[in-house]
């Protein structure tokens, strides 16, 4: 089967056209469409439908998607029922999702950024920037390399190879990390930040931070940072009006 | 707060890229605050500044989580288009004010990020019939059309934001109002940072690690400046 590295560059663009009715479904598609050449010369219709079937709804985390293009195509090219190839898609998208939200948004980008928070605040300026994309580049391009490899020697046995793999248990074992990592860069770039204000202004920024704290515990989902901060902006504003 | 024209360009170049990497293309994480202001800082020959609003607006980042198909603000393009006002002026007094255009640019870039999904919507519900046939040329056609449009978004967010930092710049806020600006919008990205790791680590063991990276920083932090 030709086109895996164009498949591979496609794969980085897979959201492009995110929506909310087809998702990732359009730039799955978009992947396929390189891996599927073989098939339009050996079976032109079963090529033709295999290319609507790519398209359609999908969604799962970007990183992990690989592993559904690859089984999907190495299936289409066994033969298997399309049935079969539209529920092993549909079967993919929770734990694709669950497992690479997990390993990456919630577990290296967190670990890694908290860490590059730490290093700019002691003063690695932008060496700290650079060490952030190649570590966390490092292991999305070689993530994204496995996926499609794995599914494309899977096919339709791609979920028992995913949970035999690296992937469970790092999306499991990251999560220390990101704690640790976050945790770590807070209290850095805190006094980074406001070693240079008089004490007062420091506890108020921390009396802010305390009350910013209390407010998400107490409203759960309803809370914002975002809103938060912006209606403490203005108030100061007004404030700092009246008082002058 | 003045810019050359090509510092300007430079600057809507990078907050394209910058935008689409957040969800389009690659999501190298060039897309992450704190790596977009330090380079925005570095295209306007103030690193220090660019990287005192990446730091500040990467606080707000870490508490989204964007997953599935949740809705969020976009961070990137505003933190480039702000690092234009904090550049090249004293950070305890352009800090707050610039953090401050940052936000609301994230807002902003939050539902841009909708009218995009569903103008990509509706081009897939005009090439259905393409779509139905099996016509890669249509894929094609629509995956570069969604491109395209992520980096019109992206260009326009960064350029209303570099605008929007020309006209806080000219905003009559004295020294210490500057000076409460940074104070305040600092506290409340600490809270920002901590509220999601806290909310991220559960109850689990993920949450010992959290309090273990707090009290290992504030050890380093005594150390360090001492």
């Amino acid at each position: 089967m030709r086109g895996r590295l164009r498949a591979l560059l496609r794969l980085f663009a897979v959201q492009g056209t995110w929506n909310y009715e087809r998702m990732l479904g359009v730039g799955m598609g978009y992947a396929a469409e390189p891996l599927l050449d073989d098939l339009k010369r050996a079976d032109p219709q079963r090529h033709t439908d295999a290319v609507v079937r790519s398209a359609e709804f999908f969604n799962c985390n970007p990183n992990l998607a690989g592993l559904a293009l690859g089984a999907e195509v190495r299936a289409e090219y066994d033969g298997a029922p399309s049935a079969q190839i539209a529920r092993l898609r549909t079967a993919l998208c929770s734990p694709l999702g669950a497992l690479g939200d997990q390993l990456f948004w919630a577990g290296l980008v967190p670990a890694l950024v908290g860490l590059a928070l730490a290093a700019v605040a002691i003063g690695a300026r932008l060496w700290a920037v650079l060490g952030f994309l190649v570590a966390y580049n490092a292991v999305r391009l070689y993530t994204a390399h496995w996926s499609l490899r794995t599914g494309l020697s899977a096919g339709m046995e791609v979920g028992a190879a995913i949970s035999r793999s690296w992937v469970p248990k790092a999306a499991a074992g990251i999560g220390p990390a990101a704690g640790f990592g976050v945790g770590f860069s807070v209290p850095l770039v805190a006094v980074w930040f406001l070693r240079p204000f008089p004490a007062t202004a420091a506890l108020g920024a921390l009396g802010l931070t305390a009350l910013g704290l209390g407010a998400a515990y107490v409203g759960g989902a309803r809370y914002g940072a975002l809103r938060y901060a912006l209606a403490a902006v203005l108030v100061t504003l007004l404030v700092r009006m009246v008082l002058r | 707060m003045s810019l050359t024209v090509t510092a300007l360009v430079a600057l809507l170049l990078w907050g394209t890229l910058v935008g689409l990497d957040l969800v389009s293309v690659a999501q190298t994480m060039i897309s992450r605050p704190l790596v977009a202001g330090g380079v925005a800082g570095l295209l306007l020959g103030d690193v220090a500044a660019g990287l005192r609003v990446g730091a500040l607006i990467e606080l707000f980042a870490l508490d989204v989580l964007p997953v599935g198909a949740a809705r969020y603000p976009d961070y990137g393009p505003p933190t480039v288009g702000a690092t234009a006002l904090a550049a090249g002026g004293p950070w305890e007094l352009t800090l707050g004010l610039a953090g401050t255009v940052a936000l609301v640019g994230a807002v902003l870039g939050g539902s841009s990020l909708q009218l995009v999904r569903r103008s990509n919507a509706t081009a897939i519900q005009e090439a259905t019939a393409a779509l139905a046939a099996g016509e890669s040329r249509a894929i094609r056609r629509l995956q570069y059309g969604g491109i395209a449009r992520d980096a019109m978004r992206s260009a326009l967010l960064t350029a209303v934001v570099i605008a929007g930092a020309t006209g806080a710049a000219l905003a009559p806020i004295d020294r210490a109002t500057a000076a409460a600006l940074t104070v305040v919008v600092v506290g409340i990205g600490l809270a920002a940072a901590l509220g999601g790791a806290v909310r991220s680590a559960g109850r689990g063991q993920r949450r010992t690690w959290l309090f273990g990276g707090l009290a290992a920083g504030a050890l380093t932090a005594m150390v360090v400046w001492r």
